[in-house]
């Protein structure tokens, strides 16, 4: 006979009894393991006046609000220490902060719902409301808790990462990089650390993009060189060139020159730039095509490069001599003849700026013209690359909007 | 061509200088309106004899703010998030509603200092206490960290107006070093009282939550904790050279002339005559300077333990939507500390009491968490305390709890009789 539903604050410290009701000591813990859709509850661990005692659940014959006791004697009970890498919900979990996937948020364990679902007694949902602090305080008992079922939550320690469901982990993985990003400024640098490493190159690389520049320098910094550099290699070069800029220059080279070659000259040319120029800011990840290419060559070209380039709303008519002579929007190059050559669709003289301009001028420029991305030009008007709105868009908002990321 | 890339030339020192701010900041802060009063009156009433009091001051200060440091670097938590973690929801409740209580109190007496300070120089206490407290909580809510922690740089060196008015006091350096080193002990009960109240009020227990919090933030690496012990040491040494200074300057001038003070103010004051108008000037800039200071870190430090502890959502960036908890404690802290200042009548002194009781209660509790915390091996692995520094630790936290039980003991009796 053992509850539908129960909180741990409701167990911890109530005797155990035995079958003639005597008892046998207090619940200190209890043990779990993975399990799905829900970690199950192995045993207990009961402190006696002998010492720590184990009590498997197979043995527990009632279990609710008002009493809980073993079908056996107190004689025939095993004296027994946790196990090292044993999982306890009260030494592990309570208390503990942990991450509410679904909420994209860190919240702190207040109690631990548990419950018998199809013969599985085990972690049901953790509370993390006002209502769980209450009924720990000893106030209100009854009190509802706001609950976060099991299968939305991942934990924080490396320990205890076999707890979280399959499905969770995939969710987590697939979670929008801004979404991680925000989490991960919540949680301390070794947490960090550890639920980044659950994450593939590629999708680290996003998350670390997203972060305040000298949190992702200060993660880089902390990798294994040969991960950090992949890691680079994945990111876009203007975010990669930021996070490097803003480590000390022997660490910033070497991992440089662990990168793949072109990608590293990519970062390194941008790296020339000041920070709040729009030399700084601009990524030299662009599609650019000659003037006499026609618009169905273009558009069989374009499809083999845009997998790789994020800005393609944006296509720019160069010479060999890279100098910058127009820009034609995908719009543009759809609605086009197929045999018009890209000269006769292109705007010409588009709005640009320098590399030395300052970032506030690359802001207004890009809000006044409502563009999605601006060229970047030396003097010569060759063409150094592209900064695109995401990259500005911060400076445009209010001030305590963009403050922290 | 590695050494030509722009943008990336950043040396050890300014690696160090990106580190330093948590331990120094703390130690400053701690020279507060109510630290600086109680030196003040020291020196003003007991000379040169308390000086030798500054070592083992600086000893204990440094212990503390040492453990507290590695605490925080190597767990990455702060410390009401690790009471949470490792002793459950009840003790942590009632650590923090007493932090509340007291840290009150404390914020009080800042705003309380503001206006003594301002006042020498004709300011009303109705302009410079609403202007003060609105300043700290725009300063808070609207400035990022990094900005704030650069204002909190410079006003530990305004703390320097003490060493120059110090100097101007034109003390017998041969006997100020003389008393700095050699112990005269004096079994009278006032100087006995003042020798607690000098090495007791060295270490609040909201100064640990502060420093832990800030060092956190920082994300320093385990590999450089010996930069933050710079830090630490650094902060320690000047905050102690800086109490070393109000305490001569008025042995100099108000004990030798045989004036007596009760209160920092009427230090600045007493100090125009005998060592000059400067002098004064400056010992009032420096208590308005403190009082800010502290008032700043005060309630930013309090609404951020509480929240971390019990697991409400904490941050400057967040609205009263967001995170009502902490945007609710941070102004109610402001708003009330600021208001019983201005409210004619409210029970100030009483609060002051209180507040230094419940400080003394705390402390010994927040100590001895430091010390479980700091060698327990499952969270800090080899960074636990050595066996020789674990006895001296302990033998340090044991004076520290004996000095505030007899400052609580002396708070209730004196505020009795008064």
């Amino acid at each position: 006979m053992i509850t539908d539903s129960i909180y741990l604050s409701e167990l911890l410290d109530r005797p155990l009894l035995d079958k003639k009701g005597d008892a046998i000591g207090k619940i200190r813990d209890l043990s779990v393991a993975p399990g799905d859709p829900f970690p199950c509850v192995e045993g207990l661990y009961v402190k006696t006046s002998r010492g720590t005692a184990y009590v498997s659940m197979k043995e527990i014959n009632v279990l609710n609000k008002r009493v809980v006791t073993i079908r056996g004697d107190a004689g025939a009970i095993a004296y027994a220490e946790p196990r090292e890498k044993e999982i306890l919900i009260a030494k592990h979990i309570l208390d503990k902060q942990i991450v509410d996937v679904n909420g994209v948020k860190v919240v702190r364990v207040n109690d631990v719902q548990l419950g018998q679902v199809n013969d599985h007694f085990g972690v049901l949902a953790i509370d993390v409301g006002f209502g769980g602090l209450l009924r720990r305080l000893g106030f209100g008992k009854a009190k509802k808790g706001t609950l976060i079922p099991w299968r939305c939550v991942t934990t924080l320690e490396p320990g205890l990462d076999r707890l979280t469901l399959t499905m969770t982990r995939k969710s987590l993985s697939e979670m929008h990089p801004v979404d991680m990003a925000e989490i991960l400024s919540q949680v301390s640098m070794q947490e960090r650390t550890a639920l980044l490493s659950t994450l593939d190159e590629e999708t680290a690389g996003d998350v670390i993009g997203e972060l305040d520049e000298q949190t992702a320098a200060r993660i880089i910094s902390e990798m294994e060189p040969e991960k950090a550099a992949d890691v680079l290699e994945h990111m876009d070069p203007d975010e990669a060139a930021d996070v490097l800029g803003d480590l000390p220059e022997k660490k910033a080279v070497e991992l440089l020159n662990r990168m793949e070659k072109e990608e590293a000259e990519e970062v390194r040319e941008l790296l020339e730039h000041d920070e709040d120029t729009a030399g700084g800011l601009m990524t030299t990840e662009y599609i650019c095509f000659p003037p006499d290419m026609t618009a169905e060559e273009v558009m069989k070209e374009l499809r083999l490069v845009a997998p790789d380039i994020e800005m393609i709303y944006y296509l720019y008519v160069v010479d060999r001599e890279e100098h910058l002579l127009g820009v034609l929007s995908l719009k543009d190059l759809i609605l086009a003849q197929p045999k018009a050559p890209l000269a006769s669709i292109m705007v010409t003289s588009p709005k640009t700026v320098l590399a030395r301009d300052d970032e506030k001028v690359v802001a207004e420029m890009v809000s006044r013209y409502n563009l999605y991305a601006i060229p970047v030009v030396d003097e010569e008007k060759h063409l150094l690359g592209i900064i695109t709105v995401d990259d500005v868009v911060d400076m445009l908002l209010p001030t305590p909007l963009r403050r922290k990321r | 061509m590695p050494g030509g890339i722009k943008g990336i030339n950043r040396t050890k020192i300014l690696f160090f200088l990106s580190i330093i701010g948590p331990g120094i900041i703390t130690a400053n802060v701690d020279n507060d309106a109510g630290g600086i009063a109680t030196y003040s009156v020291a020196g003003a009433q007991f000379g040169y004899t308390l000086l030798w009091s500054l070592i083992p001051m600086l000893v204990l200060l440094f212990m503390i703010q040492e453990m507290v440091a590695r605490l925080g670097v190597v767990t990455g938590k702060g410390l009401s998030d690790l009471i949470r973690e490792q002793y459950g929801v009840k003790v942590t409740f009632f650590t923090m509603l007493a932090l509340l209580l007291t840290n009150f109190g404390n914020i009080t007496a800042e705003f309380a200092g503001l206006a003594a300070s301002l006042e020498i120089f004709g300011v009303s206490r109705y302009i410079s206490v609403p202007l003060g407290a609105a300043a700290v909580w725009y300063l808070v809510v609207w400035g990022n960290y990094r900005v704030v922690e650069k204002v909190f740089l410079f006003a530990c060196t305004v703390y320097l107006a003490y060493i120059i008015s110090g100097f101007m006091a034109n003390p017998p350096w041969e006997e100020v070093m003389t008393a700095m080193v050699v112990p005269t002990f004096r079994v009278e009960e006032a100087y006995i009282f003042m020798l607690v109240g000098v090495i007791g009020t060295t270490i609040a227990p909201w100064m640990q939550f502060y420093q832990q919090a800030s060092i956190v933030e920082k994300e320093i690496h385990v590999k450089d904790y010996r930069y933050v012990r710079l830090d630490v040491i650094v902060g320690c040494v000047f905050a102690v050279v800086v109490v070393f200074f109000i305490m001569v300057a008025c042995a100099a001038t108000l004990h030798a002339n045989g004036i007596r003070v009760t209160s920092a103010e009427d230090a600045a004051v007493a100090l125009a005559p005998l060592a000059g108008r400067h002098a004064s000037i400056l010992f009032a800039v420096g208590l308005a300077n403190a009082s800010l200071f502290a008032a700043s870190i005060l309630p930013l430090s309090t609404a951020y333990s509480i929240c971390e502890g019990m697991g409400w959502e904490a941050g400057v960036s967040k609205n009263f939507r967001d995170a009502p908890q902490f945007m609710g404690l941070y102004t109610g802290l402001i708003v009330l500390g600021a208001a019983f200042i201005l409210i004619p009548g409210a029970p100030l002194i009483w609060i002051m009491l209180v507040s230094q009781v419940i400080n003394g209660i705390l402390l010994p509790f927040v100590l001895i968490f430091i010390l479980l915390l700091v060698n327990d091996g499952e969270l800090m692995g080899r960074y636990v305390n050595g066996r020789i520094y674990n006895g001296v630790s302990w033998l340090a936290v044991v004076v520290l709890i004996g000095l505030s039980m007899t400052l609580i003991y002396l708070a209730i009796t004196q505020g009795i009789i008064g």
